[in-house]
């Protein structure tokens, strides 16, 4: 076979299934994306065939970075339209939630090296132009981790919700489901960690995580825009409100007390 | 009739039912030992019922049937909990496992389309030259 050899000059991956150890040099930039940069766009999504595609092709028309969208185990044409708009496509071989389905695009980034993580949904409430402000916060050394919020635009019933988990959490943020994030790579190290793989929301689980490795979190003021399809995924209806609502409380009260060692062995 | 024939064909019933599934390899290892177990004291529950006036007796309850009830409830409460702390074992195992999938298989297509553009620059080269 003529090409034979030249296969094998390909350098992959298969490593550990635990393994999320950033690769060496010269292993990523031969396997990793074209277009490198820095940082990284993750875009969690799940049936957003309709503005998935905007959202891809607005970031790259600003920024000259790789877009990963995670195809949360669609069943319309998600992965295939975020494809065409230019993305990288993760494909979940079945649901499992908006927060693992990040934190399968924060395991690629650390696959491939990058130091910087932003994410942002995938129905359009989030602006592409917010994606350097949140960048700056983190990249100056700032912080560990910013955390995009547009808190004008909660409602009551979650302004409530969120004191309640403020009290409980100590936690100094007041949007806490904002999926609009920059994570350095000490967070997406925390992160990207089997005792993150057990979260079914990005919000406050996560966030306690990462102020008990003692990695710092700031809030960026940012616009957005009310969504232009879809629903949240928390507050949909009462039954799943109570549920979330009890599920982050066993949650928040299970984390309270003195800081313990996570990181020594994933359990 | 004595009760005891009811309590043996119970206790028989029940514990052929547990052999034969592990017989058949329907449970692996560590609950096939459990099970195990269990079948075996149904069988002498079943045909020896006294032995359990016998254990309340040592151990002061009065009422026996209590103490069976109570062990029985205690012992299936730890077995359900210990099922659900494996089955959240397996949740976090399965997702690692397809979210790795999906890298894997992202990087897989990529590598395939280099490929690709490979073969066809060669092949253009070639017929170039």
């Amino acid at each position: 076979m003529k090409t034979g050899g030249k296969i094998h000059s390909y350098k992959v991956h298969f490593g550990d299934l635990d393994d999320v150890t950033t690769r060496s040099g010269r292993c990523y930039r031969i396997a990793g994306p074209k277009n490198r940069s820095d940082f990284l766009v993750v875009i969690p999504a799940r049936n957003e065939e309709r503005t998935v595609g905007a959202v891809v092709s607005d970031i790259r028309s600003r920024h000259a970075c790789c877009v990963v969208v995670v195809d949360d185990a669609s069943t319309d044409r998600t992965g295939a339209v975020a494809a065409t708009a230019g993305a990288a496509v993760l494909k979940l071989p079945f649901s499992m939630g908006a927060w693992c389905a990040t934190q399968a695009g924060l395991r690629y980034a650390l696959q491939y090296g990058y130091r910087y993580v932003v994410t942002m949904d995938a129905d359009g409430q989030h602006h592409a132009r917010s994606v350097n402000k949140i960048l700056q916060a983190v990249v100056s050394g700032r912080t560990d981790v910013a955390v995009g919020a547009c808190p004008h635009r909660l409602s009551a019933a979650k302004r409530v919700a969120w004191a309640y988990f403020r009290l409980l959490t100590r936690l100094s943020i007041r949007d806490f489901t904002s999926g609009l994030r920059a994570y350095n790579l000490r967070a997406i190290k925390v992160l990207g960690r089997r005792y993150a793989s057990l979260l079914d929301y990005q919000d406050i689980g996560v966030l306690m995580l990462l102020q008990r490795q003692g990695i710092t979190i700031e809030e960026v003021p940012v616009t957005m825009s009310a969504r232009k399809a879809g629903h949240s995924r928390v507050f949909s209806s009462w039954f799943v409100v109570a549920q979330y609502m009890m599920q982050t409380t066993v949650l928040c009260v299970s984390r309270l007390g003195p800081r313990r060692r996570h990181n020594a062995e994933a359990a | 009739m004595s009760y005891q024939v009811t309590t043996s064909f119970i206790g028989i019933l029940l514990a052929g039912a547990i052999l034969y599934l592990v017989r058949r390899d329907h449970l692996h290892g560590p609950y096939a030992l459990w099970w195990l177990v269990v079948a075996g004291i149904t069988i002498v529950l079943g045909l020896f019922p006294r032995t359990i006036d016998l254990i309340a007796g040592y151990t002061g309850v009065s009422y026996p049937p209590n103490l069976l009830f109570s062990l029985a409830i205690g012992m299936l409460l730890l077995k359900m909990l210990k099922s659900d702390i494996e089955s959240s074992r397996h949740e976090r195992r399965i997702r690692r496992l397809g979210q790795k999938m999906a890298i894997l298989a992202e990087e897989n297509l990529r590598l395939q389309a280099e490929i690709e553009a490979d073969r066809t620059g060669e092949s253009r080269r070639a017929s170039g030259r």
